[in-house]
């Protein structure tokens, strides 16, 4: 990916903000206009129990998008999110059924993920190794060692108190979908008013005019992959916690899932645009659509064709209203 | 931008309606011949028309009667429970014969190309003799003809492959038998005039494909009154089983009387939706799968019955199988072999040994087991 | 006066050719087959890296445009897809529409460019980033072979057609040719054309090559269609070989091919590259995941092994190439 030099678009603070707001918001007109219409189809769509269950159910996705998107955002990629998943979910579970404290067997996947996703910052940063280069040798790394260790057999007697999706914060919202809204808006706000979230946008913006200004893109480039990888953590954290068995495996196809969230949500991979409301918000979209595809009755067999539809009239979507706005 | 995701939504509902015509096969079922059997209860073995042998033979493969022979079983994937418990079943049985040695490796993921890969190295590092679970009956012939026409064994288990591409086939339960035990218990727990809807993996798995198929055919012709709902994809993994589950249930709310779950992840996350969504005893559970992965359901009387076989014996008479071809105790045209301590196995539809039929786990029995 | 100071030269450590990536990934990878080898006497019989080849044609010839396009700076994630998609409308034009077997086969290879053109099409017209428009696609080719084929299979082809896949010409496997050929004119266009520096120019700074007046967007148009089209080859190479079509073929191609083109040293961000590294990258893999497994190592750890492989090879084979650079 070659680093393209920055747009007037982007250079143009006004102009900027404009187009932040426009992606997080036809996002978010989508998601609502999507229930009412599968609504007026099949009115069960909109029973609170559906839609708390499709927020339950994808509020891993939506995190793991959280950290993804900083991630490119930088300039960066990463494939091997979904094999740290499943190992984190994995190693959290162990424990657990070990005899080991609750509240460490939850502690224990954030920190294992910071200390893995900074060290491949670290050799992506420091040993200049691309990004694409290092997570694909990683995901197949964790996937062969995973199974290696487990034999991919399940963990099932998972002490009672282990379930995070069972704990209810005032008596109402799920801790799953209280930590996906506290993680977006917490990332949301450090990425635009503090500096070192601002340096991220700086450095996959332009990294040579960055380090110019005094940021350190290595430093920032590992700073960014800890988070993310403490945005895994707590992602496998809830897909561990979900049900009463771990597979030990690695989730099929989920960084895949995570990156197609981030990039619906209007990260470019350019680098240096994107917000992390825009992908928690297309995180919340995609979890829709799959929903609403079989409450309107689509045909199984192409459930996959329409999803790719959707995710191509997105992106083209996006990409035509920047151009626009930035007068191309 | 809007106007398009309406026009996408559409264009999806008009797809679906097209898709739904009616009796057709179920959603996943395959186009295979099928053959239900008898409604009435009870052990229900079909009786074989005595079928000629139409397995594959070895060109050279050199005498090893009696002598040590080193074997390699290549599953559809490793690292899963199931196949975890055929292994053993083949190291158990090769310690009890004392000549074998079977050496358990496979892809990490169901895809035919990566198993024909490793059973084509196998062939090139000279093994005795190949166990198989094919990702595709057809598409794994090749390789395993490769391996017979170099001398080398080949006995499959669990999912077949063309017949003459192998010499015998382990079978765990016939395909019609499974759908009886699924349909009955179904038909038993949610009722005869209820509605259910199927949980499966992926459309392309062939064994799933030919349950379900038998299953709409025994359904036809036993249960007419069981309607089908849907059927919907979950891939292998336990939280889009879920998450698939769930949807079911909200879709169909007071309509959906029973989930089908077709693997050995779909049916515990079913249990675990229909648990969570607090339905217990008004929307029934019945599936394959391991007993472990169930015993919290059962328990609770969430779950009344899980249809499997015992997939350690499954591996453990497939290596009894391989030792006695070699041994040339096993011909073509033989009605039974001996299987160590599961006694003696009869010879089906020309080469495939029957295993048994279907093990029914319940409150009563799943906790002697552990796999 | 004072001296004024010159600019360091670049300090040789050694002939340029042998810091080249490519030089020290081929040497690495001799040092992997002496050593298999040595633990394993059927692996180094001619017998057998036929059959290697043989395996790792459908990589292979996706691999060649995937060069062309990594060079460029941009990527395709959809050529799986494209496969299983192809593969699919081989069998179903087959059976369903009646074509003769050889009018089905020009049909898929037909699909698949048009699958490559519409995405080369996005990426050019609409601007759309090829990591994004490929994602999408990804999806996209994969439901239409999944909705095509309503998960069923087509086999019984023809005797003739099993040549392809699984029979030798002139004691050389029949795809393996293919691979050959493909591999050579890849080679000469990117290396000896002007087409091949216009990919080079691309990817250096598309920016300054468009300024050139280089025909940038038709260049990356060709590109993608020609990606589509190899992908649509491969899967009639696949098809041929296993005798059946599935709509789940060709899923993971995409990461064994990124793979395969960046450990022979094309740069991901652009504008280095070459065929040759491409292939060494490509016999590396095969080669050494055969030899793994003759040598006793199951399948697990054999992934495990190549992605340490993979991370450290473009580790030694970049850090030369910084301090040949003087860098």
């Amino acid at each position: 990916m070659s680093t393209m030099a920055v747009t007037q678009a982007e250079a143009d603070p006004r102009r900027f903000l404009r187009a932040l707001a426009s992606q997080e918001a036809l996002l978010a007109i989508a998601v609502i206009f999507l229930a009412v219409a599968v609504g007026l189809y099949n009115p069960r769509f909109l029973a609170t129990r559906n839609l708390s269950d499709v927020l339950l159910g994808n509020a891993y996705i939506a995190v793991a998008a959280v950290g993804m998107s900083m991630v490119i955002v930088s300039g960066n990629i990463d494939i091997s999110v979904g094999s740290l998943i499943g190992v984190l979910a994995t190693l959290s579970g162990t424990l657990a059924v070990n005899g080991v404290p609750i509240i460490v067997a939850w502690l224990a996947p954030l920190v294992a993920g910071i200390l893995v996703m900074a060290l491949q910052g670290i050799i992506i940063a420091y040993l200049r190794i691309p990004a694409i280069v290092v997570t694909l040798g990683m995901l197949s790394i964790l996937k062969g060692g995973l199974i290696s260790v487990t034999g991919g057999k399940w963990i099932t007697d998972l002490p009672d108190g282990f379930h995070l999706a069972d704990t209810e914060l005032f008596g109402t919202v799920p801790m799953p979908v209280f930590l996906m809204i506290v993680a977006t808006i917490l990332a949301a706000i450090w990425m635009r008013y503090s500096a070192p979230g601002r340096a991220i946008y700086a450095v996959g913006g332009n990294a040579e005019a960055a380090r110019l200004c005094g940021i350190s893109q290595p430093r920032t480039v590992v700073m960014v992959f800890a988070l993310h990888g403490l945005f895994a953590g707590i992602a496998a954290l809830l897909y561990a916690t979900q049900l009463r068995v771990i597979q030990s495996t690695v989730p099929p196809n989920l960084e895949l899932t995570i990156i197609t969230a981030a990039v619906v949500g209007g990260v470019s991979i350019l680098g240096g645009v994107g917000t992390v409301i825009g992908s928690t918000l297309a995180a919340i979209l995609i979890a829709e659509i799959a929903s609403a595809l079989v409450f309107i009755d689509v045909s199984p067999y192409w459930i996959r064709a329409v999803q790719g539809v959707l995710i191509l009239v997105t992106v083209i979507a996006d990409i035509l209203r920047r151009r626009r706005m930035a007068g191309a | 931008m809007r106007t398009r995701i309406v026009l996408a939504l559409l264009s999806a509902t008009l797809l679906a309606g097209a898709a739904n015509a009616a009796d057709k096969r179920w959603d996943g079922a395959d186009d295979l011949p099928v053959n239900p059997l008898a409604c009435a209860a009870g052990e229900a073995s079909a009786a074989p028309a005595a079928k000629p042998y139409d397995g594959g033979q070895p060109t050279g493969a050199p005498d090893k009667a009696g002598k040590p022979i080193s074997l390699v079983d290549v599953p559809k994937l490793i690292g899963i429970g199931y196949f975890n418990a055929t292994s053993k079943g083949m190291q158990d049985a090769a310690k009890e014969l004392g000549n074998v040695t079977v050496k358990t490796d496979g892809p990490t993921e169901a895809k035919i190309d990566e198993q024909i890969k490793f059973i084509d190295n196998y062939i090139t590092s000279g093994v005795d003799g190949v166990l198989f679970a094919a990702n595709d009956p057809v598409a794994i012939a090749p390789v395993l003809k490769k391996a017979l026409s170099k001398g080398i064994h080949v006995v499959g288990y669990d999912a077949n492959s063309t017949p003459n591409a192998r010499e015998w086939f382990v079978n765990q339960a016939e395909f019609n038998g499974i759908a009886k035990a699924m349909i009955d218990s179904m038909a038993k727990e949610a009722g005869e005039d209820k509605s259910f809807a199927i949980v499966t993996s992926t459309f392309t798995t062939p064994n799933q494909a030919r349950w379900i198929a038998e299953m709409w055919a025994y359904a036809q012709k036993c249960h007419p009154k069981l309607t089908w709902l849907e059927t919907v994809e979950a891939q292998e993994d336990n939280n889009l089983s879920f998450n698939q589950a769930t949807t079911l249930i909200n879709k169909h709310g007071d309509k959906l009387a029973g989930l089908f779950g077709m693997t050995s992840v779909a049916t515990p996350a079913s249990a675990e939706a229909v648990t969570k969504a607090k339905l217990c005893g008004k929307v029934a559970v019945v599936g394959l799968a391991t007993p472990n992965a169930m015993k919290p359901y059962v328990n609770t009387d969430c779950v009344k019955s899980v249809v499997l076989w015992n997939p350690v014996d499954l591996g453990y008479a497939a290596t009894y199988v391989m030792r006695a071809v070699v041994d040339g105790k096993l011909k073509p045209g033989a009605t039974s072999v001996e299987a160590g301590k599961l006694g003696k196995l009869s010879v089906v539809n020309g080469s495939e040994i029957l295993l048994g039929s279907p093990f029914i786990f319940s409150k009563q029995n799943i906790k002697d087991f552990d796999f | 006066m004072s001296e004024i100071p010159l600019p360091q030269a670049a300090r040789r450590v050694a002939p340029w050719w042998l810091t080249r990536h490519e030089t020290m990934l081929a040497a690495i990878l001799l040092v992997a087959l002496i050593v298999l080898g040595a633990l394993n006497n059927r692996f180094l019989t001619l017998d057998n890296l036929l059959n290697q080849g043989r395996l790792t044609t459908e990589v292979g010839l996706i691999a060649l445009p995937m060069t062309f396009i990594i060079i460029t700076g941009g990527i395709d994630l959809s050529v799986g897809s494209i496969v299983g998609l192809c593969a699919i409308l081989l069998g179903y034009s087959w059976k369903n529409f009646g074509f003769p077997l050889p009018l089905a086969i020009a049909f898929s290879l037909l699909v698949g460019a048009a699958a490559g053109f519409l995405n080369g099409l996005v990426i050019t017209r609409v601007k759309v980033p090829p990591l994004i428009m490929t994602i999408a696609t990804l999806a996209l080719y994969r439901g239409l072979a999944e909705g095509i084929s309503q998960a069923r299979s087509v086999r019984g082809y023809p005797e003739w057609f099993y040549f392809i896949g699984q029979e030798n010409l002139l004691g050389v496997p029949a795809q393996l040719w293919l691979l050959l050929i493909a591999i050579v004119i890849a080679g000469i266009v990117l290396d000896r054309t002007t087409f091949g520096r216009t990919l080079y120019a691309i990817g250096n700074n598309e920016t300054a090559a468009r300024f050139s007046g280089l025909p940038v967007d038709r260049a990356k148009l060709i590109i993608y269609t020609l990606s589509g089209l190899m992908a649509a080859l491969s899967a009639v190479v696949l098809v041929s070989r296993v005798t059946t079509t599935r709509s789940d073929m060709g899923i993971g191609y995409e990461l064994d091919v990124i793979a395969t083109v960046v450990l022979g040293g094309t740069s991901i961000f652009g504008g280095v590259g070459t065929i040759w590294g491409t292939v060494v990258g490509l016999a590396m893999i095969q080669l050494l995941k055969d030899g793994l497994a003759l040598t006793g190592v199951k399948g697990d750890a054999t992934i495990v092994v190549i992605g340490t492989v993979l991370i450290l090879s473009t580790l030694v084979a970049s850090s030369l190439q910084r301090r040949r650079d003087g860098v």
